[in-house]
């Protein structure tokens, strides 16, 4: 059947192509996009790992990482990663919850529109929300004077917007509508019929947790948490629209270098940090897709 | 039996209840922000004149249509460059699908603001005076989502078989192109089309690290100057992003009832 079809074809020879020859023929359609992303990806990333090893005199050298270890670089590290921690803890939870709810008992259209309000909260979050939350609890914002007409002032209480917790909230509005996103299908997963027939076969409620939606469900919350860690540590557009530099997170740290704060001796301290991002974000993201690949073989 | 039917009925009205009064207070909350003015007095009150006042910015239609400009260049490369190879994917590559599916992921695993500093350092000074580096970066950004959804769309389509036929019926190839392969899979491709669009539309990070000024970073640096202003035009863009997203939802449902409807 694939022979005869292929035989017809005149893209590929009639006579003698060996396999291999008939295989990079099969390819060659596929070289313009491999070609963009060699181009436009790989080699960007590439020269940022090269010249990470340099020192200011284009020698071979490890000093920007020996820099990046050491303060104050090494002090956003650690905040970027309790923020992709936080971030991750404080949204995965409820997010989890709320898509088992909406799948569990909503009407497919309302499925729908959950779908497509996450998808607009998670995805063109950024600027326009941390300017919502400015609007909202900044110190003059709505929800701050509508609370002190009642009586609660929350800037008495030491809560300010452009601080740690302050960002975690804000990034709670796309972290949440993402863990929608990416758990619905998991919860969606599990069947209903699995449900009655443990059910059928005596299960109390606790055990059917237990022993079949937890085991099932594990997987994906774990690798949900993971991608939104990764999603909370490198965002960058919602934190500098909020902070004014008042916190050290590494994705606004390399923004001030690129913008040419750079001290002379650290040329290629940007390009280091970068590849530390690409690292730590890469132990949350390649485990995330792996087992969403295994996931998606029962889900379906 | 009636406490059940009970709970059946009450948690997800909770649920919504919450989630909407949390989604509500900030965006509530910007839009009446946005309509604050005051007078000489000092005194507040609440006027379209914030509007008005995004609307006398020169700035405000140059930026909105430079960004159109890049958004709707990046759809076209997308498109071309993706429909293409995901439709040969699926009619003759098989074989080096899983191939091409790692690459396109990678993206998504790259933290934008690496991505950024490589294209600073490695970019020709040539193309980085061009604003149409953005788009070419935009394609990129958006290629995990746009080779994702082309795939799934061309996955449910038996476009090999309906190909076969076309041709066995004598049609030659961009006849088996324009009248069979793109009406099938053009649910598909709009959801390709429109998620390109609203990414490219929104990106801040990589625009803002390549120093160039489209709509989302003018909108930071109005915020230094007018900080209801800019909440004016959050507003604005969120409402907008939400009417885009949501055209993207309804042609990709209508894309899954037709490959539904094909099997």
């Amino acid at each position: 059947m694939t022979t005869q079809f292929q035989a017809s074809n005149k893209g590929v020879p009639r006579q003698g192509g060996t396999f291999i020859r008939r295989n990079l023929l099969i390819a060659a359609p596929l070289i313009p996009l491999i070609a963009y992303l060699a181009i436009f990806f790989f080699w960007p990333m590439l020269v940022v790992l090269l010249e990470s090893f340099k020192n200011n005199n284009k020698e071979w050298s490890l000093i920007n990482f020996t820099t990046i270890i050491r303060n104050p670089y090494n002090l956003a590290f650690r905040n970027s990663i309790t923020l992709g921690l936080i971030s991750a803890l404080t949204a995965s939870i409820p997010g989890a919850i709320f898509a088992y709810v909406i799948e569990l008992r909503g009407s497919p259209k309302l499925k729908k529109i959950i779908a497509s309000l996450s998808g607009v909260l998670a995805n063109t979050g950024g600027v326009p929300l941390a300017f919502m939350f400015i609007a909202a609890f900044g110190a003059q914002g709505s929800a701050i004077v509508l609370l002190k007409h009642l009586g609660i002032d929350l800037y008495s209480g030491g809560f300010s917007l452009f601080s740690f917790s302050g960002i975690v909230v804000v990034y709670m509005y796309f972290q949440i509508p993402l863990m929608v996103i990416v758990f619905s299908p998991a919860v969606h997963g599990v069947r209903r019929e699995w449900r009655d027939a443990a059910k059928n076969l005596g299960a109390t409620p606790l055990k059917f947790w237990r022993a079949i939606a937890l085991p099932l469900l594990f997987p994906s919350f774990a690798a949900s948490f993971l991608l939104l860690f990764a999603s909370g540590f490198a965002a960058y557009a919602t934190a500098r629209a909020m902070t004014v530099g008042n916190i050290a997170l590494v994705p606004l740290v390399i923004g001030t270098l690129v913008d040419g704060n750079v001290q002379i001796n650290q040329a290629n301290v940007g390009k280091s940090l970068a590849i530390g991002m690409v690292v730590i974000s890469a132990l949350a993201m390649v485990p995330y897709l792996m087992i969403q690949k295994r996931a998606r073989k029962w889900q379906q | 039996m009636a406490a059940i039917i009970k709970r059946k009925s009450i948690t997800l009205p909770v649920a919504l209840a919450l989630a909407g009064l949390l989604v509500f207070l900030p965006f509530g909350s910007a839009t009446e922000f946005s309509f604050r003015s005051f007078s000489d007095d000092g005194k507040m009150h609440h006027s379209l004149s914030p509007y008005r006042w995004i609307l006398a910015q020169p700035e405000f239609l140059s930026h909105l249509l430079l960004s159109f400009k890049l958004a709707a260049f990046a759809v076209l490369i997308t498109l071309l460059l993706m429909v293409p190879t995901v439709a040969w994917l699926h009619l003759k590559a098989q074989s080096w699908r899983p191939l091409i599916e790692i690459l396109t992921i990678l993206p998504l695993v790259i933290p934008v603001v690496a991505l950024s500093i490589g294209a600073q350092a490695a970019f020709p000074s040539w193309l980085q005076s061009s604003e149409y580096e953005l788009s070419f970066m935009y394609v990129i950004l958006s290629m995990p989502f746009s080779f994702r959804i082309l795939d799934i769309g061309m996955q449910a389509i038996p476009l090999k078989t309906i190909t076969e036929a076309a041709r066995g019926l004598g049609a030659n190839w961009p006849k088996v192109i324009i009248y069979v392969i793109a009406p099938v899979i053009s649910g598909a491709v709009a959801g390709a089309f429109f998620l390109t669009f609203a990414l490219s539309l929104g990106e801040f990070t990589l625009t803002s690290l390549l120093h160039w000024d489209t709509f989302p970073t003018w909108v930071t640096s109005v915020s230094q100057q007018n900080i209801i202003g800019a909440i004016a035009l959050s507003v604005f863009s969120l409402a907008a992003a939400f009417a885009l997203l949501l055209t993207i939802g309804f042609f990709t449902s209508r894309a899954r009832k037709q490959s539904e409807e094909a099997e």
